[in-house]
């Protein structure tokens, strides 16, 4: 591919979707400066290989996989990469304490509606980089199970557990919140 | 898509929860300004052809002026002597070229850049064709008040910058000169870069570029008039 088609196709197909990079970054960074440098990097490396970019393929999930390795290689350097296993997660469903928490959410959809956005990410923030990731995917981006599988190297079956462990561990985040409101009962003690 | 088998209304009000965020509105501009500075321009983008599209009325009026007394002092030094362009003036050219700090125009031959550059400027020395150019980009730029037509080539990879201007405009260096084919070529070096300058049919012509002297003449070679 000559220069110029290059940079008619970084233009075409990749530069209309800056704000999901931006936004995404904001997610994982959990403050702008941060989030801008990330989204910055992720888009001049995209630049930089938009030869290896397939044409008919999406381009949303190829620039989210670039911003992860970015994402990873300066979670690397600093020494903070989050790999984790299944075992470390919290929330188990069988977990009584998961009986408890979920008894109290009476109607979750109008619940988790009066949090603002800043609190939700900020409750992300509190999950591990994997989980975090596959709830991104998964729900933010509604990137199918088969593509999110695909970019986090893992199996469908195994993106499915995080995602709905995921959710229980956010939902148990924000739970300290719901209870300060008063948004949730409170359950029966004795 | 929720996974099928969750049918629980909490994992199904998290899910659109979290669905909510990609409405979240974001600013950008700082990251577009941002990679401005690195990206090369949107073709057919007239604002960064023409930075004064993007200014208000007080800065483009005063933008106006500058550019009045810049063209007034073009006026008076077209009448004087021809000018020797230094490897640093140069070699701030080719790169300014390269990283998309210049303003540039998007071509894909050196035909398109002759057409490109004769629209902007008449009196534009035309540049000669080369077989096979990859020509990239293009512009008009100001050596010491003369103007020098730019083209942004690329040969086997490396980034070459051709500079073509009158050669009554131009003098050449007093630098190292090597003789090909009849032609005399004068040799310099800023850095990584290397120059090479000739005057043919009443035009001088540089090349610039991190190629070594042999290979910018082999380019040089090949330059039809």
């Amino acid at each position: 591919m000559n220069q110029q088609a290059a940079i008619r196709r970084f233009y075409a197909e990749i530069w209309p979707l800056r704000d999901v990079v931006l936004r995404t970054a904001q997610i994982l960074a959990g403050n702008v400066p941060d989030a801008e440098d990330l989204a910055q990097e992720t888009l001049l490396k995209a630049f930089r290989f938009i030869d290896t970019f397939r044409t008919g393929t999406d381009a949303k999930a190829w620039l989210l996989a670039i911003l992860r390795n970015t994402r990873l290689d300066r979670l690397r350097i600093r020494g903070s990469a989050g790999h984790i296993s299944l075992d470390e997660m919290a929330g188990d469903p069988a977990d009584e304490a998961y009986e408890v928490e979920q008894s109290v959410w009476e109607r979750p959809a109008d619940v988790l509606n009066k949090f603002s956005d800043a609190e939700v990410i900020h409750a992300l923030q509190a999950l591990p980089e994997e989980i975090r990731w596959t709830l991104l995917l998964v729900d933010v981006e509604e990137i199918d199970h088969v593509e999110a599988a695909r970019m986090l190297e893992a199996p469908v079956g195994t993106i499915k557990s995080r995602a709905h462990r995921g959710r229980q561990m956010l939902r148990t985040a924000l739970l300290p919140l719901a209870r300060d409101r008063r948004l949730v009962r409170e359950p029966n003690r004795g | 898509m929720p996974d099928p088998n969750e049918s629980s209304d909490l994992q199904q009000a998290m899910h659109d929860r979290l669905g909510r965020l990609r409405a979240m509105p974001v600013d950008a501009s700082r990251l577009e300004q941002a990679l401005q500075s690195h990206l090369p321009q949107r073709p057919g983008d007239l604002r960064g052809r023409l930075p004064f599209l993007r200014l208000n009325p007080l800065r483009a009026m005063a933008a106006s002026v500058l550019i009045l007394g810049v063209l007034t002092a073009v006026l008076v030094s077209s009448f004087t002597g021809p000018v020797l362009a230094s490897p640093a003036q140069m070699a701030q050219l080719h790169n300014d070229l390269v990283s998309g700090r210049a303003p540039v125009m998007q071509v894909d031959s050196i035909e398109s850049a002759n057409r490109t550059l004769a629209g902007q400027s008449p009196q534009s020395p035309a540049i000669p064709s080369l077989p096979e150019d990859h020509a990239m980009a293009c512009c008009m730029q100001s050596v010491k008040n003369k103007k020098v037509a730019c083209v942004l080539l690329k040969k086997e990879g490396v980034p070459i910058t051709m500079t073509v201007a009158n050669a009554a405009d131009m003098r050449l260096p007093k630098s190292p000169t090597i003789t090909r084919n009849g032609v005399t070529y004068h040799v310099q070096s800023h850095g990584p870069l290397n120059m090479l300058m000739t005057e043919r049919n009443g035009r001088w012509v540089c090349l610039i570029g991190e190629s070594q002297p042999d290979r910018l003449m082999d380019i040089a070679d090949q330059l039809q008039f």
